[in-house]
C-alpha cells in the first residue's frame, strides 16, 4: 500500500496536525522524519496510507500546513509530491 | 498530620496522579529524543497534557501551552520577553517575589497600585488612573498571603481598553477559580502545577498569548542543525529534557480538576474558610478576612505579642502543617500592614475535610494559649 509522509519542523506541530487528521477519520502515525527529508535536522512526520492530498487540504484549511508531502517509492526513496 | 499548607504545595493528590507518575517512570523516555515506543509514549502524554490544559484554561491552540519548572520559571520567561530596562510596569500591591524580583533584575520602573486589602473597587479605580503611565501590567489573580481575589476580568478589560499588555500570575487561582485565556486576552498567564492543579512539584505552565523569548537555550529535539531555538511554540521556549514524569502527573491532576470543576472545588474551600472564621473568631487572633467573594481558601492571622514563626513551630510539633512569615511576598505584607510581624497562613485543599480542619484549629487554639 502507498505510504505518504507529511513533514513538520517540530514534534508538537506534527502532533497537532495528527490530532486534526485523526478526528477527520485518518489513521496517522507520528514518526521521526528520514534524515534526508529534514533540512534543518531532527524533523517529524505524520505517516498515512491514503487520501494524502485531501489531508493536506484539511491542514491548509486549519493553518497547519507548514511542511511538505512525500510518497514512498518502490525503490525505497521518498519523492516530494506537493511543493 | 493535618495539612493546612496547600497554598505552598498541595500535599494530597488524587491517586491517579501517583499512578501516572509511576507509569511514566517505568515506561516513558523523552519526547522528541527518539522514534521508539518509549519516546512516542512520552510524546503522547506530554501533548495530551497540553490539550488538557488548553481545554481547562480556554486556550485555542495546545501548542501555546509551554511547560516550565514552576510558576516562577514561567513568570521569568514572560517578563524577560516583555520588559526592557526603564520600562514602567504597573503591579498590584499583592505581588509575590516571583514577579517583583525579576522586575527589579530587569531594571523595570515599578508602579504599585491597589494596596488596600479586600477592596477590588479601590484597586480598579487606582489601576484606571495608573495604567495611563504604564507600558506593561502584571497582576496576581489571588494573593498567596491573604487569599484576596483580585478582579482579574475587570483588570484585563482595563488593560485592553488602555492598550497595555497584561501578564497574569495565576499561581493561587489555577484549579480553584476560572482562568480563561480567551476572555482575559493576556500576553501570558503563569501558574505552577503543584498547587491547585494537584500535580507534582517541578511542574508549571505558561499560557502564551505571544511568542515570547527563550530564557534557556539548548536541545529541543527539533531543527537541530540550527544554532537558534525552533521558531514555533512550544519548542521555542522549552529547552532541555522535559519533566515527563511530572507532566504525566500533572495531566492526571488537570483531569481531576476538570472532572470536579473549579466551582465545586471553590465552594468546598469556601465552606472550610467559613468554618475557620467561625472557630477562630473569638480566639483573640487578628483574622484577615474579606467580604464574600473576595477571598479564596487562604486565611492569614496573627496573635498580638506572639511570633508567628514560633506559633508555626509549636503547631509543627503537634502535627499541624501551616506556613508563617512573609510567604515570599513582602509587598503584600507591606500593603496590608503586616510586614513587621508576618502572618500565620492556613490554606485549604479539595481533600481537606471540615472535621480535620476543626481538629487542626483546636490544636492551633491550644498552641496559641500555651
Amino acid at each position: 500500500m502507498t505510504q505518504y509522509l507529511i513533514t513538520f519542523r517540530t514534534l508538537t506541530q506534527a502532533q497537532r496536525a495528527a490530532r486534526l487528521l485523526e478526528r477527520a477519520g485518518y489513521t496517522v502515525t507520528i514518526r521521526r522524519a528520514p534524515a534526508k527529508l529534514s533540512v534543518s535536522g531532527c524533523g517529524y512526520a505524520a505517516a498515512l496510507r491514503k487520501r494524502a492530498f485531501e489531508a493536506v487540504e484539511l491542514l491548509r484549511g486549519h493553518g497547519l500546513w507548514t511542511g511538505k508531502l512525500f510518497r514512498l517509492e518502490e525503490n525505497g526513496d521518498y519523492r516530494e509530491v506537493l511543493p | 498530620m493535618i495539612y493546612l499548607d496547600s497554598a505552598a504545595t498541595s500535599l494530597r493528590k488524587p491517586v491517579s496522579v501517583e499512578r501516572a507518575v509511576l507509569q511514566a517512570m517505568r515506561g516513558m523516555a523523552s519526547p522528541g529524543r527518539g522514534g521508539h515506543e518509549a519516546a512516542l509514549r512520552a510524546a503522547e502524554t506530554v501533548y495530551a497534557c497540553r490539550e488538557e490544559a488548553a481545554a481547562l484554561f480556554h486556550v485555542s491552540d495546545p501548542s501555546r501551552i509551554v511547560f516550565t519548572l514552576n510558576a516562577t520559571h514561567a513568570l521569568n520567561i514572560a517578563l524577560r520577553s516583555l520588559v526592557r530596562p526603564g520600562m514602567r510596569v504597573l503591579i498590584s500591591g499583592y505581588e509575590h517575589n516571583a514577579v517583583t524580583r525579576p522586575l527589579h533584575a530587569l531594571g523595570a520602573e515599578i508602579l504599585v497600585a491597589g494596596r488596600r486589602l479586600f477592596s477590588p473597587d479601590t484597586l480598579l479605580d487606582e489601576w484606571e488612573s495608573a495604567l495611563g503611565q504604564a507600558e506593561l501590567a502584571v497582576c496576581t489573580q489571588v494573593s498567596n498571603v491573604f487569599g484576596y481575589i483580585l478582579p482579574i476580568d475587570r483588570i484585563a478589560a482595563l488593560c485592553r481598553e488602555k492598550g497595555v499588555k497584561l501578564v497574569v500570575d495565576a499561581s493561587q487561582a489555577a484549579g480553584i477559580l476560572p482562568v480563561e485565556m480567551d476572555a482575559l486576552g493576556a500576553a501570558f498567564i503563569a501558574m505552577p502545577g503543584h498547587k491547585g492543579l494537584l500535580g507534582p512539584q517541578g511542574t508549571g505552565l505558561l499560557l502564551c498569548g505571544e511568542e515570547g523569548e527563550p530564557l534557556l537555550y539548548g536541545g529541543s529535539g527539533a531543527e537541530s542543525r540550527l544554532q537558534t531555538m525552533p521558531g514555533d511554540l512550544p519548542e521555542h521556549l522549552e529547552a532541555g529534557t522535559q519533566n515527563v514524569c511530572g507532566i504525566a502527573g500533572l495531566l492526571a491532576g488537570l483531569r481531576y480538576v476538570r472532572g470536579q470543576g473549579t466551582a465545586h472545588i471553590f465552594a468546598h474551600e469556601q465552606k472550610l474558610l467559613s468554618a475557620a472564621r467561625s472557630q477562630l473568631g473569638q480566639s483573640g487572633a487578628e483574622l484577615f478576612c474579606g467580604p464574600e467573594g473576595t477571598q479564596s481558601g487562604v486565611l492569614s492571622l496573627r496573635y498580638p505579642g506572639l511570633d508567628c514563626e514560633e506559633l508555626a513551630a509549636r503547631l509543627a510539633e503537634r502535627g499541624v502543617c501551616v506556613r508563617a512569615g512573609l510567604h515570599c511576598a513582602p509587598l503584600a505584607h507591606e500593603s496590608a500592614g503586616t510586614l513587621d510581624t508576618g502572618t500565620l497562613r492556613l490554606s485549604f485543599s479539595p481533600f481537606l475535610s471540615e472535621g480535620e480542619l476543626r481538629e487542626g484549629l483546636g490544636i492551633l487554639l491550644g498552641a496559641a494559649e500555651s
